[in-house]
């Protein structure tokens, strides 16, 4: 039984920064519905990886496919478009200070995707009823608490139709209590059966969310496979170090599901 | 283009007014500089009365322009019996003016400067007049020194405007000149050419100045 | 007491209204200054942060010439060596205006650069993300949150221009300082006139300030803060 390409496909991915290798040689694929989640410490290139996708960032090696054709970072126009149906949740939320909430998801309907106004004012308030912030929707980031405007940076992705969505450590920055919306919003989102590249610490909720786990350390990807097969039954032992240890801290010691 | 006009006609004129405009902007410099350091720390540590009158000069010597204030001393004290000659107009409203920037300068230093400097040197024995000389004075003169760096590069600029008094400095010849023998777009492209350089000149001076007075730990963020 | 016709008083008292009619020209020049120094300053300031290296360098000396070189000796310059040598004829009046304009137009560039640095890189990293264009990103991203930083500065630009627009009545422009001059020759009342009129750009300074502080607040974002 052979399966659908896949939507998203990168090949040998190098990147380095001031002589440092950051990434040595990254592939990775997304068929439609996947959801892989990224582990791994600090510094392993998890987040960058992810920046790499959409080009935040420039890699010295490597390529990028969309259903199979290439992407070229120096075709500007082909670039924009590709970035819209690649949407990025940022770890800082990075909403538009100067906008509300409204505005924050209008802007690039309006702006990017050329909607006319009213046209795109229903759809914002529609994505942000979609993440539970309708009566939010008049706010400025600065009057909004950090799960609102992870929120709405989730609402202003999911306005340009994404095909794909990265997620960078989307609850790292939130108080506890603020996690479990974030959380809320991200599994609806899941359920919908949206193809998913998520970065997180919290291994309880990516193990619940995960098709896939994927141990990322020192540039390189270790080890994949089902959140049973790495959490409890990994084949490296530096992965069931790392499982181990975030376990502890996370689930208060308890084995992950 | 006739070489010998500018070696003749425009190089000697220009390095007379060089010298006026040097005569003018160093004594300028060095009184402005003394005025904005008292004016300043009487805004601070001066009695009521002095703090009052300082605050007073401030704002009218940083809110008249320049130019105004020239005048009043050229143009105005006359109608009073008092008649200063070109120069000692200049060089009087050029202090005054630029002593009350300094005084800004000098005053936002010494407020940055940690209440606990003056009680320890008062603990010590000091008076507080020596305190603030001996302690306070050095270190906000290092903080205020981008300042009045940026205002004495200012002084340099606008020294050209002794020439509406009728001092004839750099820009005084350069009008003469170009006047005489209509030939405004060389003689003054020269002479904004000198003023580059000396611009310049301070700016750089200012610059290693500020890079070797600095202590480790005591600069604040500036723009 | 003067040698005059009049008495001192009197004298003041009739022209009065001239002078005050200058204070028109005062704003319009000031105004104009400061608008040319905005739309110019803004093109500088972008090119400085997001040009190639030779357009920043081209930036850096305009910055470096119209920071550097003193106002009168501009106005003489451009009034009476480059327009001359073009043969355009301008009015003092425009020139003064566009003389004004380029020296702040190269201060302003600094300060909106300096605006532009400290909005956040995350700022620009979410404008690429949903696929803006850098341009589009800098229009309606970066620009509207580093004018509102920049507004500050202007106040300080404003009060500038306004004491540096006496100097423009060395070309003859009929603003407040030629004004006073004229009346004061006429009635020999140099010092009480000269004193008026530093009082009234005093005044014109301290109103455009308060106007200035006022647009800050009306363009605030409630919580923005840097």
């Amino acid at each position: 039984m052979s399966r659908p390409e896949p939507i998203l496909r990168l090949e040998n991915i190098h990147k380095s920064y001031t002589g440092q290798e950051v990434l040595k040689g990254v592939s990775l694929e997304l068929h439609r519905g996947d959801i892989k989640v990224i582990i791994g410490p600090s510094g392993s290139g998890k987040s960058t990886l992810l920046h790499c996708i959409n080009f935040l960032v420039t890699f010295e090696q490597g390529r990028v496919w969309l259903h199979e054709q290439e992407i070229d970072p120096a075709d500007k126009p082909r670039l924009h478009a590709y970035r819209q149906k690649v949407g990025m949740i940022f770890q800082d939320f990075n909403l538009f200070d100067h906008l509300t909430a409204l505005d924050n998801v209008q802007i690039g309907l309006v702006r990017v995707k050329k909607i006319p106004k009213r046209q795109a004012r229903e759809r914002a308030l529609s994505e942000l009823a979609r993440v539970g912030l309708s009566d939010h929707v008049f706010k400025y980031p600065a009057e909004l608490s950090g799960g609102q405007k992870q929120r709405v940076s989730i609402a202003r992705a999911l306005a340009m139709d994404p095909e794909v969505m990265l997620l960078d450590e989307p609850t790292s920055a939130l108080d506890p209590e603020l996690i479990g919306e974030v959380h809320a919003v991200i599994r609806n989102l899941a359920a919908g059966g949206m193809t998913m590249a998520l970065v997180t610490h919290e291994i309880g909720f990516a193990s619940g969310l995960a098709k896939e786990i994927l141990f990322m350390e020192n540039g390189l990807i270790l080890e994949q496979g089902t959140p049973a097969a790495i959490l409890n039954n990994a084949t490296l032992d530096r992965t069931r170090e790392f499982c181990a240890k975030i376990a502890r801290l996370h689930t208060g010691g308890r084995e992950p599901a | 283009m006739d070489l010998s006009f500018y070696t003749q006609e425009v190089a000697p004129a220009l390095l007379r007014g060089l010298w006026v405009s040097l005569g003018l902007i160093l004594p300028s410099a060095v009184f402005g500089l003394a005025i904005g350091v008292l004016a300043g720390t009487l805004r601070i540590y001066g009695r009521p009365l002095w703090k009052r009158v300082a605050e007073i000069y401030g704002l009218l010597f940083r809110g008249f322009p320049l130019l105004v204030q020239l005048y009043l001393w050229y143009f105005g004290l006359p109608q009073l019996g008092i008649y200063l000659s070109p120069y000692a107009a200049a060089v009087i409203g050029f202090s005054l003016c630029s002593g009350a920037y300094h005084a800004e300068y000098i005053r936002g230093a010494l407020r940055s400067i940690k209440q606990g400097q003056l009680q320890a040197a008062r603990a010590l024995g000091f008076s507080r007049t020596r305190a603030v000389v001996s302690i306070l004075l050095p270190q906000a003169i290092r903080r205020a020194l981008p300042g009045c760096g940026n205002e004495l590069i200012y002084l340099i600029k606008y020294s050209s405007l002794a020439y509406m008094v009728t001092c004839i400095e750099l820009t005084g010849e350069a009008k003469i000149l170009a006047s005489l023998f209509f030939k405004y777009l060389e003689v003054f492209f020269v002479v904004g050419a000198v003023y580059l350089a000396l611009v310049s000149l301070a700016s750089w001076g200012l610059r290693r100045l500020e890079d070797i007075v600095s202590i480790p730990g005591f600069e604040y963020v500036r723009r | 007491m003067g040698r005059g016709i009049q008495s001192g008083w009197e004298a003041i008292a009739e022209g009065l209204p001239y002078i005050l009619g200058g204070i028109g020209v005062t704003l319009t020049v000031v105004g104009g200054a400061l608008a040319m120094g905005l739309a110019l300053g803004l093109f500088l300031s972008v090119a400085q942060v997001y040009g190639r290296p030779w357009l920043q360098r081209v930036v850096g000396v305009y910055v470096w010439f119209f920071r550097g070189i003193p106002l009168l000796v501009l106005l003489f310059l451009i009034y009476f060596g480059i327009l001359a040598a073009l043969e355009i004829d301008l009015s003092p009046f425009t020139i003064a205006i566009v003389v004004l304009g380029l020296i702040s137009s190269a201060y302003q560039s600094q300060v909106l650069r300096g605006a532009i640095l400290s909005v956040p890189e995350g700022q620009m990293k979410a404008a690429r993300a949903i696929g803006m264009s850098d341009a589009r990103a800098i229009a309606f991203i970066i620009l509207p949150q580093a004018l509102r930083l920049a507004l500050p500065g202007w106040s300080n630009e404003y009060t500038v221009i306004m004491k540096d627009s006496a100097v423009t009545y060395a070309l003859g422009v009929a603003e407040l300082m030629a004004r006073t001059n004229h009346t004061a020759s006429r009635t020999y009342q140099h010092f009480w006139l000269y004193l008026l009129v530093g009082f009234i750009y005093m005044l014109l300074t301290w109103l455009g300030t308060k106007a200035l502080h006022i647009l800050e607040e009306r363009v605030a974002i409630s919580g923005y803060t840097r």
